[in-house]
């Protein structure tokens, strides 16, 4: 296959189109695949944070304000807002910590932000790969909008479009 | 515990040859730099010998993250407008490059995710020092960031051999991933890279680095801050998907080293908000 790839870094957001694969790697972020299944174009956002700290300066950076800023490309991309759909992946934790340390919620603070900014958006979140501990490689296949997760040595692949 | 893979990493950790080398000029300045009766002049005298380090050096020293506006074209001249500090900080970069910038097998890092970790949690080390006001041990604690993970790169064939075991040992015994590699094959990577550093004549307080980032509450009283800034680092870095790799983040945060450093819960989720800014700087350097 005639596949490019493009790595998208932390607190980036990256489109493509057929036969584009967009690939991050993901600890306590979280990285929001949306595609449009008609148009065969999509995005992935890789928000570091929940919520926006800094009154705009940075949107890719955080949930709140990646998401409808991915979605905004989107749409100026020519993708319909009835044809897109999401899936998520990442928001691992440290395996040990204390009970206050609050650098340890991160990873669930940034899924379930997710998932309201989603919500709220009306994307509808079709498969999801969070939690746990381990860190996560995706792509992102705009071919046919699968993704796959590489975690711990082993591989899923999520289909849901 | 596999006492054969045990015995194989036993031979290649006693045989010198089989470790990492790094530049002669690398360990010498290190050395020099800590010795208040040797002149700046001796140090570049030391360093211009090595003609490729330093084409590399100049290079470096004229990059957005080390420069200072004017082109620099001498070793004499870096020392004067940068510093000795900061020059040793770029020799260490340019000297352990070549030894970090790899695929490491086993811990899955696709080739220059190793070295970019090294360089972000040396980065972040430097800040965390600078915002404690310890600017006496940032230059210290960046080069200990850069190098924390070298044993990686001998230990990783290993962990390619025997990782289901160590994962399973991690999820049913509720151990970390250093501890799991530990038990499973008789060495953990922080002791790996403690022998490197040993083979290179590195000072006691990096050694110190390797060995106890992982767990600070072990590192001798007198190390114990360093240790805990590199450790601290780590934990951002892996946290932001940098350097993480099969073991994910099968490791702690050590409160020990919270209290160590006395940074709060805010202070440190500030320096992670800036994490994308410092990857930045990582891209200047690498």
């Amino acid at each position: 296959m005639n596949e490019t790839l493009i790595n998208v870094g932390v607190a980036q957001v990256k489109l493509g189109s057929n036969p584009t694969v967009l690939r991050t790697i993901l600890g306590s972020c979280v990285g929001i695949c949306i595609y449009d299944r008609i148009k065969k174009i999509g995005g992935l956002a890789h928000v570091l944070l929940p919520k926006d700290t800094t009154s705009g300066q940075a949107p890719e950076k955080y949930a709140d304000t990646a998401i409808p800023f991915l979605l905004q490309r989107l749409l100026k991309e020519g993708a319909k807002k009835e044809n897109l759909s999401a899936k998520i992946a990442g928001g691992a934790s440290m395996f040990k910590f204390g009970a206050n340390v609050s650098l340890g919620q991160i990873g669930d603070k940034n899924v379930a932000e997710t998932k309201r900014v989603l919500e709220e958006l009306n994307i509808p979140l079709l498969e999801e790969d969070t939690g746990g501990n381990a860190g996560r490689v995706i792509d992102f296949f705009l071919n046919d909008g699968h993704l796959k997760v590489k975690a711990a040595g082993e591989e899923k692949n999520y289909y849901k479009i | 515990m596999h006492a054969h893979i045990k015995q194989r990493i036993e031979a290649t950790i006693n045989n010198i040859a089989a470790l990492p080398t790094i530049p002669e000029v690398a360990s010498k300045v290190l050395n020099m730099v800590n010795d208040p009766e040797v002149s700046f002049k001796a140090v570049g005298e030391e360093i211009s010998k090595d003609q490729a380090m330093t084409t590399n050096i100049l290079k470096l020293c004229n990059s957005a993250y080390f420069s200072k506006g004017k082109e620099i074209t001498s070793i004499d001249r870096a020392i004067v407008t940068l510093g000795i500090k900061e020059v040793t900080n770029i020799v260490m970069v340019v000297a352990t490059k070549p030894v970090l910038d790899k695929f490491v097998i086993g811990y899955d890092l696709a080739k220059g995710e190793l070295w970019k970790q090294g360089l972000l949690v040396g980065i972040v080390s430097k800040c965390l020092a600078m915002n404690i006001k310890r600017k006496d041990i940032a230059d210290t604690v960046f080069t200990g960031g850069i190098i924390h993970n070298v044993g990686k790169t001998i230990l990783a064939i290993y962990v390619q051999n025997t990782f289901k075991d160590i994962l399973k040992e991690v999820t049913t015994n509720n151990r970390t991933f250093n501890e799991a590699e530990r038990l499973i094959m008789g060495y953990s990577h922080q002791e790996i890279s403690a022998k490197i550093l040993e083979k290179w004549n590195f000072p006691e307080v990096l050694r110190a680095i390797v060995t106890y980032y992982s767990d600070p509450e072990n590192a001798p009283e007198k190390y114990r801050m360093e240790v805990s800034l590199v450790h601290i680092a780590n934990v951002l870095s892996l946290m932001a998907g940098i350097g993480v790799g099969a073991d994910g983040l099968y490791h702690q945060i050590s409160d020990k080293a919270l209290e160590t450093v006395g940074i709060s819960n805010e202070e440190l989720e500030a320096v992670f908000n800036r994490i994308p800014e410092m990857i930045k700087q990582v891209r200047e350097i690498a």
